[in-house]
């Protein structure tokens, strides 16, 4: 096998007991989740718009893309990074995306209690923000990669003050804190969309 | 919401916009990396209004270099621009917006009021709410299935329609004693519903109430008052079974079982039948099937395929007095009757097992007939079921005899047997 950049050459493997096999079916099984969760993030924007009313959902609307505490959109040399540091960033991100899309649902709870499945939508994405992220892990942890994420401690203390800021956002008024429901949601599908771009660069067959 | 608790809107309303440290920058109005622009503050945010108010608003620009101005900026709501004439610039860094006469909000969430720059970048945005207070509920109903539990339904007072997010909330207390309680699954049985599922007193009346509340205001319905007795439905009858009865082509006998959770209590359950030929729409109700499980269709149609269906009112449980709640129907259970060369009559009412009374006039008569006989003529084996194979036997003969004269094709002849004694 070339040694191509992502690819899953192990030169420590024992060539008799080979760790292939299930590090490509672990990587299989979560780029087909990134891609089916990319669609539910997609749909979740759809209906996230809807609820909020006109200019929210028409074409060219386009409220200033402030960054979130805590979370920014995939940088523009992201795709340019080894596969372990762009997986390390994609399942940092997710875990971030977690505490953010439940101030969102919350908030959407007060703004729209009669829209049960926007509400649910919300409630899966955190849901499945989390499993990504945790299955992006052990992807790493396959690899030998360390996931070098912060440790324990700082990184709750991250996600509290960014569910912090997020929730002295929504106090700041209803269209501020509808402006950020709709950046966490687009955030959510554009990691969700690079981790599935990321995970197929390393299955076995993928793009280079 | 719950009732007396204010909304988002009428929160920020009340607290000063906080002091944002440099991290939150999630907040219109901040810098956009790189742009040396501006931001702005609307002022009301997120007000409450009723339709067919006013609404008089500035959006007011800060920003670098000092000075902003308000020259070019202007107004969108829910998306569409709104008329230059509604403006006006206050002064060098505010425009101000005059609106009249608004109509209900497009969405819950609130209409959208958005003040742009001239490019049309976003620089500030406020919610409206205007809608209309909650009228008075009104039109409760409760029921009770098999005396575990309560469900209730109103009707929202002008229809419901108030264009902002109205909370109902159903409340109830015991009648004497006991505080107020509210009820915490709502849709169960639409959406202005709610079920209350345990822990409900017997031989003690309730009363019952229904709270709305929004932005604008709060409103409550009529209390309802009521013994959970006295609002008793049940489950329908299981085992519905629909046989025909013997040879007879205009009859089916019915039979069911009385509602399992209330077997112990039914002394005076009444049931109900309907039934309807299989191509039809038009359903016949028997009604006045008191106190048994079962019952005999007559005047049907020969070689017609029926579906009957049964249901249950509880009335009397614990000796109350009140109608009870009629369960639901019984599934529809199918069964055809015997075909006849001749046309039969096209349908009746449910008659009576043999032995018990008649509700047709001719059975009647016939039943005080066979009394009679009974007791002065001595002829102790008279009964309807008598009759009956009477009957079944007639329509044998009857066939053998066409068949006999070539009326009929031929076919297997029976041996011809009088009525069994």
């Amino acid at each position: 096998m070339s040694r191509r950049e992502g690819s899953l050459e192990d030169p420590q493997a024992d060539s008799s007991i080979s760790p292939l096999p299930h590090l490509e079916a672990k990587i299989r099984q979560t780029h087909s989740l990134a891609r089916l969760l990319t669609k539910y993030a997609e749909q979740l924007l759809q209906e996230y718009v809807q609820h909020q009313g006109d200019p929210f959902g028409l074409p060219g609307f386009s409220p200033p893309r402030l960054p979130v505490a805590g979370l920014s959109a995939p940088a523009p040399g992201h795709a340019g990074l080894p596969a372990p540091e762009r997986l390390r960033l994609d399942a940092a991100a997710l875990s971030a995306l977690q505490p953010l899309l439940d101030v969102v649902r919350r908030h959407q709870a007060e703004l729209n209690p009669r829209a049960p499945r926007l509400l649910r939508r919300l409630e899966d994405a955190a849901r499945q923000a989390r499993a990504l992220g945790a299955a992006v892990e052990a992807v790493l942890a396959a690899l030998g990669a360390e996931t070098r994420g912060p440790p324990a401690e700082p990184a709750a203390a991250a996600a509290a003050a960014a569910v912090a800021a997020a929730t002295a956002a929504t106090d700041a008024g209803v269209f501020p804190a509808k402006v950020l429901g709709l950046r966490v949601c687009g955030l959510y599908r554009e990691w969700v969309s690079r981790t599935e771009g990321d995970l197929g660069q390393l299955v076995p067959g993928g793009p280079a | 919401m719950p009732a007396g608790r204010p909304g988002p809107a009428a929160q920020s309303a009340r607290r000063p916009p906080p002091l944002l440290p440099l991290l939150l920058l999630c907040v219109l109005g901040a810098p956009r990396a790189g742009s040396g622009a501006h931001t702005a503050v609307i002022s009301p945010q997120d007000p409450t209004l009723l339709i067919g108010s006013s609404l008089q608003a500035t959006c007011s620009v800060h920003g670098d270099p000092p000075g902003a101005t308000a020259e070019g900026l202007y107004w969108t709501l829910n998306g569409r621009r709104l008329a230059p004439e509604l403006s006006r610039v206050l002064n060098a860094s505010t425009l101000a917006l005059a609106l009249a006469n608004l109509n209900g909000s497009r969405q819950q969430s609130g209409d959208n009021l958005v003040c742009h720059a001239r490019d049309g970048s976003i620089l500030a945005g406020s919610c409206l709410y205007v809608g209309l207070p909650p009228e008075k509920p009104f039109n409760i109903s409760c029921w009770s299935k098999n005396m575990k539990d309560l469900t209730c339904r109103w009707t929202p007072g002008a229809h419901g329609e108030t264009f902002l997010h109205t909370n109902y909330s159903l409340k109830y207390k015991l009648r004497w004693y006991g505080q107020d309680n509210t009820c915490e699954e709502y849709h169960t049985v639409g959406p202005h519903s709610c079920h209350i599922p345990k822990d409900l007193a017997l031989f003690t009346p309730y009363e019952i109430w229904v709270e709305a509340t929004n932005r604008l205001g709060s409103a409550r319905s009529d209390v309802l008052t009521l013994d959970i007795l006295d609002v008793v439905t049940t489950d329908p009858p299981p085992d519905v079974h629909v046989s025909r009865v013997g040879g007879l082509e205009d009859q089916l006998s019915v039979r069911w079982v009385s509602p399992p959770a209330l077997k112990d209590f039914l002394f005076q359950a009444k049931y109900q039948i309907r039934y309807r030929v299989e191509d039809s729409v038009d359903w016949k109700v028997v009604d006045d099937v008191s106190n048994q499980t079962s019952c005999r269709l007559a005047g049907l149609k020969p070689g017609t395929v029926y579906f009957v269906q049964v249901r249950c009112n509880p009335f009397g449980i614990y000796g109350s007095k009140k109608a009870g709640i009629w369960s639901e129907w019984s599934h529809p259970t199918a069964a055809s009757t015997p075909r006849s060369e001749r046309p039969g009559p096209g349908g009746g009412a449910c008659e009576p097992r043999g032995g018990e009374p008649s509700s047709g006039p001719v059975r009647r008569e016939l039943k005080q007939f066979l009394g009679w006989l009974k007791k002065h003529a001595y002829c102790s084996n008279l009964s309807f079921r008598l009759y009956d194979q009477w009957r079944a036997w007639m329509q044998k003969t009857h066939k053998t005899r066409n068949q006999d004269e070539g009326i009929l094709p031929s076919g297997r002849r029976g041996t011809t047997r009088g009525p069994a004694r």
